[in-house]
């Protein structure tokens, strides 16, 4: 295997400034998506420069519901999924930490790698979109904050400019009545997403006041279903607004035929999804969203 | 051997402490002084003719020793049929053609190497599918055979046909006929440890190699052959295997990649390792042979089968490999599987451009199984007769022989199909049409099988020897060609060398395979492994006891006495029994049993009793000393058929058994998911419960990865899912529901100790019988495997607007 220079920063000012320094380095955090590339020889950096031990990049800062929450880029799945709080407050999120990969890759990889990876069947972005995460970005001399709808631009493209890096997620506090819940199939346990499907929905009683809808792997990026969140917001989450729900985010999906599933099946189990998935938050299925202190 | 000791108990396998903690030394971790690594540089087309091949760039690069090509190096022919060569000259056939190798002093060197070599193709019109190759003006893959004449078409100069009774008859007589078509996809072994092998020649020019095989002594014909090809006649190959990460049928041929270290160890006078990428095993290895089959049966009034015919179409690949013998095992259950009188087989094997395919476990049986036994259930309901009852109206019987001429001499198959209908709660649960929750459908499905169970004959010897080898503590070291590749024959051998001569499982060990030790085999295949060693291992027990009780008469009652004599300095007052051991010791009084030499008879006292190890040691160190080594050679009484004729008893008894599945599908998502598994299997005899229970759970996994997950999906000819990424295979996440496992044990006479051979049954009904309860839940025939979520929704919607 070909070797690397390691660098291992321990302040984001010195990552920022290594990276100036080598623009060829490649940022990495878990490398669970990196070192794949790099062997398939996809990818072939000049260096290496790992986000691990960054301090500013690392933590789950959580205490009040009422504040939301940021979550350091470099957190890892692992850490996402165990952690009460977002368990609590955000079951969709802790729901697609969940069924990210293994135990192994979950200590491994980070939100932040899952969402700069940009791949279209990142199991992290649907959950961030439907709690709509925004993301600090930290360049040498200046930061910016960008919704997550606007940081995906194609299947591994974002609006990352070359010298900025993800420092954090943000969420703001859970809506009143927000329930939510992620769903995904692969062939096998373990296996990218065939589809999935990331939904939020803000309930008074059975009536639906607002909708958040994101399915993976059926589009080049992460993709709201606005259409059919338009279709749910103010009605009544009856059987037959779950059918039509279920049959328009099928048409809505715009998935292709690979070796995981064909683009017919990505379709038909994106309708099936919904229709369920609304049909058990409202009855109740997920825990709700603790309300804000 | 009136009582066992040691065989029927569950033992933990002898090799499992260092596999476990890391220690076992797989080819990956062999290295010689000097080594260097070998690549494959693999072709970019799946039919075309090379214009050139430029090395010059990877000669120039720094560490690259060798860069070989057909047009220097001696010609090597490869494969059964010689029509595969080591390096690719003329045209390439397949994606995964030879076209050059390197080696470097390391294994990034050579990979570097390989991309600078420069390949000029001209591709040439392609082939894909099987059906459109056998066409009139398809392109031929070999334009000429071994000797040099022209090839007009594209069928294998093989035949495999089995005609038996009068089939026109059959079908008069019958009131019931169903028919259908089935496929099996291409799947991979899916070895945990990849395939390699490490090539050194000596200063005489004499080869070793070692290898990740399973016949190391064919391998060892083929390598001395290659050798005499680089004008070393008259050369050694010594082939030693060390330890295997899985074998699964990989190791049933020799590679082209062993033939490349071996040129390049030639060429560059170094040893030479070559080993497999992931990517490389499941792109570059030849994977199981996709086939396709039609299946027509009936039956009779009474719901007695009357005639079975059966067609079967293989997609060969490019070259000839062991994918291209499936059919001599596939007549097994086409002929044999129920009792059926007239029957009507036959197959025909077609080059394409695809990869070539080698062996899997099973060897075509799953192929034809999953095809027969859902046909069977269609036949059972044709008649209106449960499908349980309609196998147990023509459930095989021993003593019978088969229209192929197999001789059924134990059979279990009745309680395997009655004792899976109890595990499975089959009376109530099956036609019950059982909803689950929402809109999930449940369903029980079953299927059966039989197979070799006592050797397999395919080759002029089905033989296997053992040499034990005893030191002068008593301990058997033992030297036998078989394969331990992950299945347990080292723990079963090594309780049957226990049992045999009469010592201690832990004074056993079992040598490394090496040709150059170790008495031949044909192989570890035809799950012939365990039933052959041991065979081999009780006639050398046997003999092993004669010697022993020989040199008894003499060192038995010296070693006794001196016993006595330091039991008296000890305890003065001692007073031994009267016992005329002079007398006594007489080879056919003495006694072994776990290391110790008695007399039968003999009043039982400590120092009558004699280590097998003082034995040795006075047999050894006297005047004219002897050391005990014995050999057993043990060929089975069975016979090499003839495949185009379709007849002949090839195996010294018959595996039978019957899997049961429950399974719930998802009408909306097209989902399958196992609620339970239920497999009887008649082993003859459990050997080691512990590694046979081993080999079923991993069998069933491969099963459920056969009938729900597995395939490789080519384009063009070109394998677009070579990794573990776009192949699934299930895990322990997938296996998360009960497995009941039961064995029916018949006592196999010509078995050892009563057993047969069970290595490849447990994967071969699964798929078929998860189909059936399939069928049993929603309705659905998925005749095209795996049976994909997709799949499923499509076949549901056909039903729904059939229904309509
Ligand atoms: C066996 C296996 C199974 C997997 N299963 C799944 C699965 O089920 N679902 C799924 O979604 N993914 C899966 N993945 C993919 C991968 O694990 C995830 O995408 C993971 O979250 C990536 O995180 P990482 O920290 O390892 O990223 P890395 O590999 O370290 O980085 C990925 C990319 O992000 C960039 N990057 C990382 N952090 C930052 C930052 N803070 N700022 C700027 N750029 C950054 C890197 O430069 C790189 O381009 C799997 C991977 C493997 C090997």
């Amino acid at each position: 295997m070909k070797r690397y220079e390691y660098h291992r920063p321990r302040s984001l000012e010195e990552a920022l400034r290594l990276k100036g320094a080598d623009p060829g380095a490649c940022y990495v955090a878990g490398a669970t998506d990196v070192m794949v590339r790099v062997r398939a020889g996809d990818l072939a950096p000049t260096a290496l420069i790992s986000l691990r031990g960054v301090p500013e990049l690392r933590g789950i800062d959580f205490g009040d519901v009422g504040r939301g929450a940021r979550l350091g880029a470099a957190t890892t799945i692992g850490e996402i999924a165990a952690h009460p709080g977002l368990r609590e407050a955000y079951p969709v999120l802790a729901q697609a930490a969940a069924v990210l990969g293994s135990v192994q890759i979950r200590n491994a990889a980070t939100v932040g790698g899952n969402l700069c990876n940009a791949s279209p069947c990142a199991d992290t972005a649907p959950a961030l979109l439907v709690l709509g995460a925004r993301l600090r970005l930290q360049r040498p001399g200046g930061h910016r904050e960008v919704p997550l709808e606007e940081f995906f631009r194609g299947p591994g493209e974002t609006c990352l400019a070359r010298d900025e890096v993800v420092t954090q997620v943000l969420l703001d506090p859970p809506a009143a009545g927000a329930r939510s819940a992620y769903r995904k199939q692969g062939r096998v346990h373990m296996d990218l997403a065939q589809a999935s499907l990331a939904v939020l929905v803000e309930l008074d009683g059975a009536t639906c006041r607002r909708a958040l809808l994101a399915a993976g792997s059926v589009a080049p990026v992460p993709l709201r279903l606005k259409p059919v969140e338009a279709l749910l917001a103010g009605t009544r989450l009856d059987e037959g607004v779950l059918a039509e729900a279920g049959a328009l985010a099928a048409r809505t999906v715009a998935p292709i035929t690979d070796v995981r599933a064909t683009a017919d099946y990505r379709r038909a189990i994106v309708g099936v999804f919904l229709r369920r998935m609304l049909a058990d938050l409202r009855d109740g299925g997920a825990r709700p969203a603790r309300r804000p202190a | 051997m009136a009582e066992l000791r040691y065989i029927g108990t569950e033992t933990p396998r002898p090799e499992a402490a260092d596999k476990a903690s890391g220690r076992a030394t797989y080819i990956h971790d062999l290295q010689r002084p000097g080594m260097l690594h070998g690549k494959v540089k693999f072709s970019e087309h799946a039919h075309a003719r090379i214009v050139r091949i430029d090395t010059s760039k990877a000669e120039r690069l720094p560490g690259v020793k060798a860069v070989i090509t057909a047009r220097n190096t001696p010609e090597v022919r490869i494969g059964f049929l010689r029509d595969n060569f080591a390096l690719k000259g003329d045209k390439v056939r397949q994606f995964r053609d030879e076209v050059a190798a390197v080696a470097a002093i390391d294994a990034e060197t050579a990979a570097a190497a390989v991309e600078l070599i420069q390949v000029e193709y001209e591709p040439l019109p392609a082939v894909f599918d099987p059906v459109a190759a056998l066409e009139e003006g398809a392109p031929l893959i070999h334009e000429r055979d071994e000797r040099g004449r022209p090839v007009t078409s594209n069928r294998l100069p093989l035949t495999y046909r089995h005609d038996s009774g009068d089939l026109a008859a059959g079908r008069r007589a019958a009131r019931h006929v169903v028919s259908g078509e089935y496929s099996t996809p291409l799947i991979q072994q899916c070895c945990l440890g990849t395939a390699g092998c490490l090539a050194e020649l000596d200063g005489n020019g004499h080869l070793t190699i070692w290898a990740k095989t399973q016949i190391p002594f064919l391998a060892q014909r083929d390598f001395v052959r290659a050798l005499a090809d680089l004008g070393l006649k008259g050369k050694n190959a010594r082939v030693i295997v060390p330890t295997l990460g899985g074998g699964f049928g990989t190791g049933l041929d020799t590679h082209a990649y062993e033939y490349l270290a071996i040129l390049l160890a030639w060429r560059t006078g170094r040893p030479v390792k070559i080993v497999y990428s992931r990517e490389e095993e499941f792109a570059c290895l030849s994977p199981r042979q996709s086939a396709r089959s039609r299946i027509e049966q009936g039956c009779d009034a009474d719901g007695r089968l009357t005639f079975r015919h059966v067609e079967v179409l293989q997609d060969n690949g490019a070259y000839a490999s062991w994918g291209a013998t499936y059919p001599s095992v596939m007549m097994l259950p086409a002929t044999s599987l129920y009792r059926v009188p007239n029957v009507h087989f036959e197959a025909t094997l077609v080059y394409t451009n695809n990869t070539y395919c080698q062996a899997m476990r099973g060897y075509g049986n799953p192929e034809i199984t999953w095809g027969l036994e859902q046909s069977l259930d269609d036949l059972a309901e044709a008649l209106g007769v449960d499908p349980l009852e309609l196998r147990l109206r023509n459930c095989n019987e021993p003593g019978e022989v088969t229209p192929m001429g197999l001789k059924i001499t134990t059979c279990g198959l009745r309680e395997c199909l009655e004792r899976t209908g109890q595990k499975l709660g089959w009376r109530e649960k099956r036609g019950a049409g059982r909803p689950g929750p929402g809109p999930r459908r449940r369903g029980v499905g079953l299927a059966s099988l039989v197979h070799v169970g006592g050797g397999g004959r395919i080759y002029r010897s089905d033989a296997t020897g053992v040499i034990l080898k005893f030191d002068d503590f008593g301990n058997v070291n033992v030297l036998h060609g078989g394969v331990e590749m992950g299945q347990g024959l080292h723990s079963v051998l090594s309780l049957a060398v226990a049992e045999a001569v009469g010592v201690r499982p832990e004074s056993v060990f079992i040598n490394q395979t090496d040709t150059g030790t170790c008495p031949w085999d044909v192989g570890t295949h035809a799950s012939r492994g365990a039933f052959m060693a041991c065979q081999a291992a009780l006639r050398a027990g046997a003999k092993a006891r004669q010697r022993i009780f020989v040199l008894c008469e003499g060192i038995f009652p010296e070693e006794a006495e001196r016993s006595l004599k330091a039991l008296r300095k000890k305890n003065p007052d001692y007073a031994p029994p009267a016992f005329d051991l002079r007398a006594a010791a007489r080879r056919e009084n003495f006694e072994l049993e776990g290391g110790t030499v008695t007399i039968k008879g003999a009043p039982v006292e400590p120092w009558l009793r004699v280590e097998l190890s003082r034995i040795l040691r006075g047999a050894h160190f006297r005047e004219q000393g002897e050391m005990l080594t014995v050999e057993a050679f043990y060929d089975p009484p069975n016979e090499l058929p003839d495949f185009e004729r379709g007849c002949g008893n090839m195996s010294a008894c018959y595996a039978f058994g019957t899997q049961g599945a429950e399974v719930e599908v998802d009408t909306e998502t097209g989902e399958v998911r196992i609620l339970r598994l239920v497999a009887v299997h008649d082993v003859g005899k459990a050997l080691n419960p512990q590694t046979l229970k081993g080999q079923m759970y991993g069998a069933l996994a491969q099963g459920l990865g056969y009938a729900l997950y597995e395939e490789v999906v080519t384009e063009h000819g070109r394998i677009v899912n070579p990794d573990f990424r776009d192949y699934k295979i299930p895990t322990a996440c997938e296996m998360d529901f009960p497995i009941d496992l039961d064995f029916v044990e018949t006592n196999e006479p010509n078995g050892p100790f009563g057993a047969k051979g069970v290595g490849e049954p447990g994967l071969v009904p699964t798929a078929p019988a998860i189909a059936n309860a399939i069928y049993d839940a929603v309705g659905i025939r998925i005749h095209d495997l795996p049976i994909t979520p997709g799949k499923v929704l499509e076949a549901l919607a056909a039903k729904d607007s059939c229904g309509r």
